[in-house]
């Protein structure tokens, strides 16, 4: 399989509300900080996947359309690839395999959201059954606080032990000059934050996010060209039935198998020792836990002692988030690539103030929905 | 109830649902700056630093080179006709504004019946300003003759940032022959219909077609209790646009017995400022339904589902 690498990467300033940009504006900041970073301009690049979440969070229906003009993209290849929260990995792993299949030497892959400009909780109760379930729904943050619960009882995923993930990231999200939330909280803030979906409060969940991520993937011979490719060592993206009979909504079979699968592509047989630095799509700070076990970082029922241990900080054995992940900015349609993108950065050494220092092979996970749909990818150095 | 069964073959029964969502939208500077210009009674375009093309309405990057870099020029108001249709509400036409190189679509006066192509208009302003597109009212016929000049450049000039605005929009779903007699026993005998799948044995609530792990077609449908055991539970504190009950209530999930499949709904009838401690995962729970008057071939004909006494923990 040819090998391929990320060579570049970009953000943008992520707000609350990004008043001086439309969503293509927002999407066109993020392309040309990554084409700047990779030292190359649109004329190098053969295709294009733009990635956004469901068109009702911003009311334009295909804006890849709109989004041709704003980057630059005209008479070139570009689609649009969705899948909830796990969007921009879902678009990254489309154009992994478009140099794969030997279709392209260099990808684009930009992802963005402009979640200011409409209803975002009603926008996501409207992916469920209109028959069947949708009267009930709140996004899907009631449905992950009831999950999250159940897993109290059976994995002892405690209030407090998802509290220290909000003050690890609120923390880390202090040194990224992207996240838009800065402030540091306390586990007693966390615990006595207003209730939204009990038992997720307030400082479980991240902020509501207006921005964009780009990343420049290559091909290896293209890649001889820069100067620190991070290498894609192993990426996949699974799903399982929504409503089939007896689903484990305890752990998620689909970030089990995508996990199993990446780890078998990059020779990884002991994640906690052989990655430097893991960034995870935490919607809320209850799945953070939940994907310590999925990924193997600790054993079943061991999350809340690994994130008590101090093992997850940024100093730590095995640091997750160093950004600050969704809890620094959530652009939903962005935040997967925005994970990528942070691995990716980590391991060619330009992380900024949040460098692992030698971070040399990163992990990264993002999806959609409580359980559904799973992604994990692993970037090194190196091209193994 | 609706009327006749929702399993009826001569006419297909649906279910009506409308979405009405709110949207502030982020105009940015090209079309912000337009639509303050035809508050001003100016049309506003935009010309390529690069490449030169010039575009009405104005764009903030050219659709030719790709380039940011645009001038904003005050256009002729006068122009010639590149397409036309009418529609049963307006007679459309694309109006390529002398000096512009790209079409502005927008409608022509109501008596320009006899619009072609190559025909030349101009601009008319609407009375009273509404910041929108149709402060330029239409275009109307103009034989005056002549070129009206090129496009003079323009300086800043205010911003019109943000735009409220709505998408309403209605849908029908088809209840097809599963969905459809699901509801017409669930209003008419208060009977919860599954599907079992002949491989797995699963009951599959609600019925469908496929067992959506074996992948293979149902045998029967399966009577479900209205009983159940509650498999995971949170208290609802949260307000958003769109909700369709009062907080603080508890969003559900109950596996009915006989069943192997989640049912989402509320559970009630009692304090619910305590349910973070009373409500146990695990627990039996039983369907409340709503007078039969009020059954209407929904999941709300199950008013909310109650902890069956007895079954709490100290009992
Ligand atoms: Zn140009
Ligand atoms: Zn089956």
């Amino acid at each position: 399989m040819r090998s391929v690498a990320i060579v570049g990467a970009g953000q943008t300033r992520h707000a609350r509300r990004r008043k001086d940009v439309t969503q293509v504006a927002l999407a066109r900041e993020a392309v040309t900080s990554a084409l700047q970073d990779a030292g190359l301009t649109m004329d190098d690049i053969d295709s294009v996947v733009v990635c956004s979440g469901p068109v009702l969070f911003a009311a334009v229906n295909q804006p890849e359309k709109w989004l041709v003009d704003a980057i630059g993209a005209r008479l070139k290849p570009v689609v649009r690839v969705t899948s909830g929260g796990g969007t921009g990995l879902a678009g990254a792993l489309a154009a992994v395999n478009q140099i794969r299949g030997g279709f392209a030497e260099r990808v684009l892959v930009v992802a963005y959201d402009k979640l200011s400009e409409g209803a975002l909780q009603y926008s996501i109760s409207t992916l469920y059954d209109p028959f069947w379930g949708r009267e009930f729904a709140v996004g899907i943050m009631g449905f992950a606080a009831a999950y999250w619960r159940a897993r109290m009882d059976s994995l002892g995923h405690t209030e407090e032990a998802a509290a220290m993930v909000s003050v690890k990231n609120h923390r880390n999200a202090l040194l990224n000059p992207y996240a838009h939330v800065k402030k540091e909280v306390s586990v007693e803030d966390v615990m006595n934050s207003r209730p939204l979906c009990w038992p997720i409060k307030l400082l479980d969940v991240p902020p509501i996010s207006d921005g964009a991520c780009a990343v420049v993937l290559s091909s290896e011979d293209a890649a001889k060209a820069s100067a620190d490719p991070a290498w894609i060592r192993g990426i996949a993206y699974y799903s399982e039935a929504e409503n089939a009979a007896n689903r484990s909504m305890i752990q998620s079979e689909p970030l089990t198998i995508a996990a199993q699968r990446v780890y078998k592509q990059a020779g990884i047989t002991n994640p906690r020792r052989q990655c430097d630095v893991v960034e995870v799509q935490e919607p809320y700070t209850c799945f953070e836990l939940s994907y310590y076990e999925g990924l193997g970082l600790c054993p079943p029922g061991g999350a809340a002692d690994l994130i008590s241990s101090g093992a997850t900080l940024i100093d730590g054995d095995i640091p997750v988030n160093p950004s600050g992940g969704c809890m620094g900015a959530n652009p939903i349609g962005a935040t997967a690539l925005i994970r990528l993108a942070e691995v990716a950065q980590q391991v060619r050494g330009r992380a900024g103030n949040h460098q692992i220092p030698d971070a040399r092979v990163g992990l990264m996970q993002a999806g959609g929905g409580w359980a559904n749909l799973r992604g994990v990818a692993v970037v090194a150095s190196t091209k193994g | 109830m609706t009327d006749g069964l929702l399993t009826g073959i001569d006419q297909p029964q649906v279910l009506e649902t409308t979405l009405s969502l709110p949207y502030t939208l982020t105009t940015g500077r090209a079309a912000g700056t337009f639509l303050a210009e035809l508050g001003n009674k100016r049309i506003l375009g935009s010309r390529c630093d690069k490449c030169a093309r010039v575009m009405t309405p104005p764009q903030d990057y050219c659709s030719r080179c790709g380039s940011a870099s645009e001038t904003f020029v005050h256009m002729p108001e006068r122009g010639t006709v590149t397409a036309v249709t009418r529609t049963d509400r307006a007679i459309l036409a694309l109006v390529q504004l002398d000096g512009s190189d790209s079409g502005f679509l927008h409608r022509l006066a109501p008596d320009s019946h006899h619009a072609a192509v190559g025909a030349r208009v101009r601009a008319v302003w609407a009375d009273t300003p509404s910041q929108s597109m149709l402060d330029l009212d239409c275009f109307a016929l103009d034989d005056t003759g002549g070129h009206a000049g090129s496009a003079i450049e323009v300086g800043e000039v205010a911003v019109v940032a943000e735009l409220a605005y709505s998408l309403t929009l209605h849908y029908k779903h088809a209840y097809g022959p599963h969905y459809g007699r699901l509801f017409d026993e669930l209003a008419t005998h208060r009977r919860i219909l599954g599907s079992l799948c002949p491989s797995c044995r699963n009951v599959l609530v609600p019925p469908r077609e496929f067992c959506d792990a074996c992948f293979v077609r149902t045998a029967q449908y399966v009577d479900v209790a209205d009983t159940g055991i509650l498999q995971a539970f949170s208290v609802i504190h949260m307000e958003f646009v769109g909700q369709t009950r009062k907080p603080p209530y508890v969003y559900a999930e109950i596996v009915l017995d006989g069943s192997a499949t989640r049912l989402i709904h509320t559970i009630a009838g009692f304090d619910v400022t305590t349910a973070a401690e009373r409500l146990q995962i695990g627990m039996p729970v039983r369907a409340v339904w709503k007078d039969r008057a009020d059954c209407h071939g929904t999941l709300d004909d199950i008013d909310y589902f109650e902890i069956v006494t007895g079954s709490e923990r100290g009992d």
